[in-house]
Parts: C-alpha cells; sequence; structure tokens
C-alpha cells in the first residue's frame, strides 16, 4: 500500500533509524543549540526547510543528476537553500539569528542531509523523500528537545520558550547545575541519554 | 607576533574546536582506537582546515566583498572545501598509493567535517587578517588533532576494561568527553 | 552523430552549470528581497535601545560613530557603542553619556556568552551599576573601579567593563572636541 510505504519512511526517522541517538548524525549543532529550548527549536525549523528542501529537488531531479557530479550538485543544493533560511532569518527573526551563531550556516555540511540527498531522495520518488525527511526531523527535534530540556531545566533552573516561562524549579532555581549549560555537560547528557535506551531496549548496544 | 599566538592559543585549547565549540565531532567519535590513525586524521584535517581558511579569506576579500555578494558566502566557502579536498585526493591517490590506502576513505569526509566549514565562518566573523586567518586555522587543527590523539589512546586503554554493556562504544565516548572538556575549562583563565 | 556524442560528453558538466545558475539565481533574488529588511532590523534593534536608555529622545543622528540625541527639551545627549571581546565572542554595548564627565548607563545589544552564566551581563543587576559612573570608575573592583563582576560570569563581565571603559574614554574625548568646535 502507497500510505504504509509512506508511513514506514516517516517512522523509521523516529526511534529505529533517530538521527541522533542512533545514527550518530548531525552531532555538532546538536551539542551545541540545546543550551535552550528556543534554540532548538529554531534549529529545527532550519534544518526542516533544508532537509525538507533538498530531498524534494533532488527527488524530483533524479533522473536528470548524472553520476560524476552528482555531489556538487548536491552540495549547490543545499548550500543555496541554507543560504537562503539564513537571509531570512536574519531578516525576520535576528535575535534567534544571532542565537544560532555559526551553526546555522554549518547547516550545510550537517551529515543527516547530505547523507538523505545520498542515500534516499536520489533514488525514490518525491512523496517518499518527503516522507524520509520529516521523519528524519522530527527524530532530530525529539532528540534537541530532550536534550535541550535537560539542560535549560537543570542547567538553569527555568523552562521557558520564546518568552513563555512554563516554571522555576525550588532548589535548582538558586543554585542550577551550571555544569549542563556548559560544553562538558551537552556531552554528559547525550552519553547518559544514549545509556539509558541502551539499557532499557529502546535503543541497540553495541 | 603577540596577536598572532594569542589566536593560535585561543583556538588549540581556550576555544579546542572540539571540546569547546563542537566542530569536527563525527571523527572525534568515529576515530578508530589507534594513535595512529588519530593522528593521521588529525594532520589531514589540519592540512584542509588551513588551505580553505587561506581560499577563504582570499574569495572573501577579492571576490565578495568587491562585487558585493557577501550572502554568497557559505555556498562559496563549501564549494571552495569540496574542490581542495578533490584535488588533494587526486594528489595523494597519484603521489603515494600507500598513504592513500591508510586513510584514503576519511578524506571525502573531511568534506562534511564541521570544523574545516567551521574555521572558514569562524575567520569570517572574527574579521582576522589573512596571517591571522592561517594561525587560526593551524591553531584549531592543532587543538583538533591534540583531542583526537587523547581521545584514541584513552580509548586504546578502554578496550581492556570491563565496560558496562550498556555504555560500550559512543556512551562511555561521551563520558570521556565531559572529563576533557571539564579538564580544558581550566584553559579559560589564561588569556 | 557529433553533435549528440559532445552533448552526451559534456552532459554532466552542462547540468551542473544550469544547478549552479539557477541556485545563484534564486539566491540573488533572495538577497535583493531581504537586504533591507536586514538592515531596518539593525536599525530597530539600536533604536529601541537609544529610547531605553533616553525616554525623551525625539530623534537621533549618527556621526562619526557617535549617536547624538535631541530630546525634546532641547537638550543634546550622546551615545556610543563599545565593542567588547567576550567568552563566546563580540559583546555591542551601547553606553549612554549623561553629560560629559558621567555615563547615563548601558545596554547590551548583542552578545553570544553562555546562557545562564555568562549571558547574565544583560541583567539590570549588573548594568545598573554604570549609570552615573565617570569614565574613570568604570573598572573592576579589584582593580580601583566601582563595578562588580558577575560571579561565574568574570571573562563576559570584565570584557564588558573593559569595552565601555576604553570606548568612553576615547569618546568623551572626542565629544569634548565636538562641543568645543561649535
Amino acid at each position: 500500500m502507497k500510505m504504509g510505504k509512506f508511513g514506514k519512511e516517516f517512522t523509521k526517522g523516529l526511534i529505529i533509524s533517530n538521527p541522533v541517538f542512533v545514527l550518530a548524525l548531525g552531532l555538532c549543532p546538536t551539542l551545541a543549540v540545546t543550551t535552550t529550548l528556543d534554540n532548538a527549536l529554531g534549529m529545527t525549523l532550519a534544518v526542516v526547510i533544508v532537509l525538507l528542501g533538498a530531498n524534494i529537488i533532488v527527488a524530483a531531479i533524479r533522473n536528470f543528476i548524472p553520476t560524476i557530479t552528482r555531489i556538487p550538485i548536491f552540495i549547490v543544493i543545499i548550500a543555496s537553500l541554507v543560504t537562503m533560511v539564513d537571509l531570512q532569518f536574519q531578516a525576520y527573526v535576528p535575535d534567534l539569528h544571532a542565537s544560532l551563531g555559526i551553526f546555522l550556516p554549518l547547516v550545510v555540511v550537517n551529515c543527516i542531509i547530505l547523507a538523505r540527498a545520498e542515500a534516499f531522495a536520489s533514488k525514490n520518488p518525491i512523496l517518499h523523500s518527503i516522507a524520509d525527511a520529516l521523519g528524519m526531523t522530527v527524530g532530530f527535534m525529539i532528540a534537541l528537545l530532550m536534550i535541550s530540556a535537560i539542560r535549560q531545566t537543570l542547567g538553569t533552573g527555568n523552562l521557558s520558550v520564546f518568552g513563555f516561562h512554563f516554571f522555576t524549579l525550588p532548589v535548582l532555581g538558586e543554585q542550577p547545575i551550571a555544569l549542563l549549560i556548559l560544553p562538558p555537560g551537552a556531552f554528559l547528557v547525550i552519553g547518559l541519554i544514549m545509556a539509558i535506551f541502551r539499557r532499557t531496549g529502546v535503543m541497540k548496544s553495541e | 607576533m603577540n596577536e598572532l599566538i594569542v589566536i593560535f592559543i585561543g583556538m588549540a585549547l581556550i576555544n579546542n574546536f572540539i571540546i569547546v565549540r563542537f566542530l569536527g565531532l563525527c571523527p572525534f567519535f568515529g576515530v578508530s582506537k589507534h594513535l595512529g590513525s588519530a593522528l593521521s586524521m588529525g594532520a589531514a584535517v589540519t592540512i584542509v582546515m588551513t588551505i580553505s581558511a587561506l581560499a577563504a579569506w582570499l574569495i572573501e576579500a577579492y571576490i565578495l566583498i568587491p562585487f558585493d555578494i557577501e550572502y554568497m558566502y557559505i555556498v562559496m566557502f563549501i564549494l571552495v572545501i569540496a574542490t581542495l579536498v578533490q584535488i588533494i585526493e587526486l594528489f595523494i591517490k597519484k603521489t603515494n598509493a600507500q598513504l592513500y590506502f591508510a586513510f584514503g576513505i576519511y578524506l571525502p569526509l573531511i568534506t562534511t567535517n564541521c570544523a574545516v566549514l567551521g574555521i572558514t565562518l569562524i575567520n569570517r566573523i572574527e574579521g582576522f587578517s589573512l596571517s591571522g586567518s592561517v594561525v587560526a586555522a593551524l591553531g584549531a587543527g592543532a587543538g583538533f588533532t591534540l583531542i583526537l590523539a587523547m581521545m584514541s589512546g584513552i580509548r586504546e586503554k578502554l578496550e581492556t576494561a570491563n565496560t558496562p554493556k550498556s555504555m560500550r562504544g559512543l556512551p562511555v565516548a561521551f563520558l570521556i568527553a565531559t572529563l576533557l572538556g571539564l579538564a580544558f575549562s581550566g584553559f579559560g583563565g589564561m588569556i | 552523430m557529433s553533435a549528440k556524442n559532445t552533448l552526451k560528453k559534456f552532459y554532466p558538466v552542462i547540468v551542473l552549470t544550469a544547478v549552479v545558475a539557477i541556485s545563484v539565481g534564486l539566491l540573488s533574488l533572495t538577497d535583493n528581497l531581504t537586504r533591507e529588511k536586514i538592515e531596518w532590523q539593525k536599525e530597530q534593534k539600536i533604536q529601541r535601545l537609544l529610547f531605553d536608555l533616553f525616554p525623551d529622545m525625539s530623534r537621533y543622528d549618527l556621526e562619526n560613530e557617535i549617536y547624538i540625541i535631541y530630546s525634546t527639551e532641547d537638550k543634546v545627549s550622546y551615545a556610543f557603542v563599545a565593542v567588547g571581546k567576550g567568552y563566546g565572542g563580540e559583546i555591542n554595548i551601547l553606553v549612554g553619556l549623561e553629560d560629559e564627565n558621567t555615563l547615563k548607563g548601558i545596554s547590551i545589544i548583542s552578545q553570544v556568552e553562555t546562557p545562564g552564566l555568562g549571558n547574565r551581563i544583560t541583567e539590570s543587576y549588573f548594568t545598573d551599576q554604570f549609570a552615573g559612573l565617570s569614565a574613570d570608575e568604570v573598572a573592576r573592583r579589584r582593580d580601583g573601579g566601582q563595578v562588580d563582576t558577575i560571579t561565574g560570569a568574570t571573562m563576559s563581565s570584565s570584557a564588558v567593563i573593559k569595552a565601555v571603559r576604553a570606548a568612553a574614554m576615547e569618546k568623551i574625548k572626542l565629544i569634548k572636541d565636538r562641543e568645543q568646535g561649535k
């Protein structure tokens, strides 16, 4: 069934082939932007636009792409999409743009996007490529949100999104675990989450 | 001269690419447990970073700014890097087949290494001069290689340890990175 | 046929060139559409911060990197931007002057310091300290000045103090010259 295949391509990106926790792709932005939920969501938005756009375009012209020059073509398409997102963010959400810093342009070399273009979109029809992109993005988003929720809540004592303040923890509000907000903390959180997932059987150990 | 030393140390230790800036993580976690390959990888990345930083600076100064197409920086930088890696790969293949077999497979991966594009972006934002940019790239590469070497050494030892099943591989690597990061944060007050 | 063969041989390059051409075209278009808006955003930000520092501002001018603020009561005030090197990157600070010798206050325009730690430099309990100080008094307490650094954000707050002091020293001199030249 066509719907069944679409569904399958979508759900694989959520857990079994979760880009961050299982495939270990796109680690650089994951650790860098998970200091606050705002940044995590902003990065997800940028990635979904680029990944979706790249997958659709590559799938659409896949029969015209010569094998020899395919990598440069992928790169030009992805880089152009990233540039467009960079300019639009600068124009309409400058604070988010400043927060994301160099990690917005770095979406170009986000392994997830190039990998999906090469491994999937260049060989599959548009609809399936869309499902693949969406699945990967949601998996990416889940990973980012999990990590940033932990880092922001325990690391600053507050949880807030785009100015909307959820709550402040009683003890940690005054003396948060600052380590989690700092770079070493990022490694710690993601490592522990992976270990817990493997221990509880959600993901396989090595 | 003083300024160049500060830039070098800043990029190598204080704002280390892997441990502080989170750039170049893929090879960091994927690197084998051998010190030899870690050093080779580090050297290769440093060379690509330095030449890319040079090329990017020239492009920014002589093409992007004069023609008012600054917004093309992302596309141009990554194309330069991809081309550079291709050229280096061909060069090594033709001149030293042995070397090519040693780490030829890693080379294409360097194109998507955040550290390479990263140094060109950082140089651009910091507004370094030509010499500053090159020194920054060398420093960044040196710091990158240092961490890679440390990590491979530790992982080599870890092979003989009895790691809990769920921690084996990536999770424990992340914990090691945490400790390395804590240690390196001591460099913060250096300058 | 010879023509067909040539086409086949150069096909990869033709496709690549076509893709590049289309991309460049689209990017150029995007740049056109967004360039003004981006400039406008920067202006808006400065304007908002100037207004915060000088609530009775009616309009302002920028001359030689010094903001000249005209208020409703015919008073002329000055402000300028100080740039500091923080932990995460550049910190841009708007410094407002009460008169030639005293600061009115500061506002952080942009910073990329660590959230929860370094970015506390934006909080009023830190920035309020600068109000009413003379340029000379802008220094850390341990250096004989009147400003306390933030615990856990020493680098970030020190960078701000250093930048404001340097900029104040430089700009106040320029302003005094300008006033005398009038």
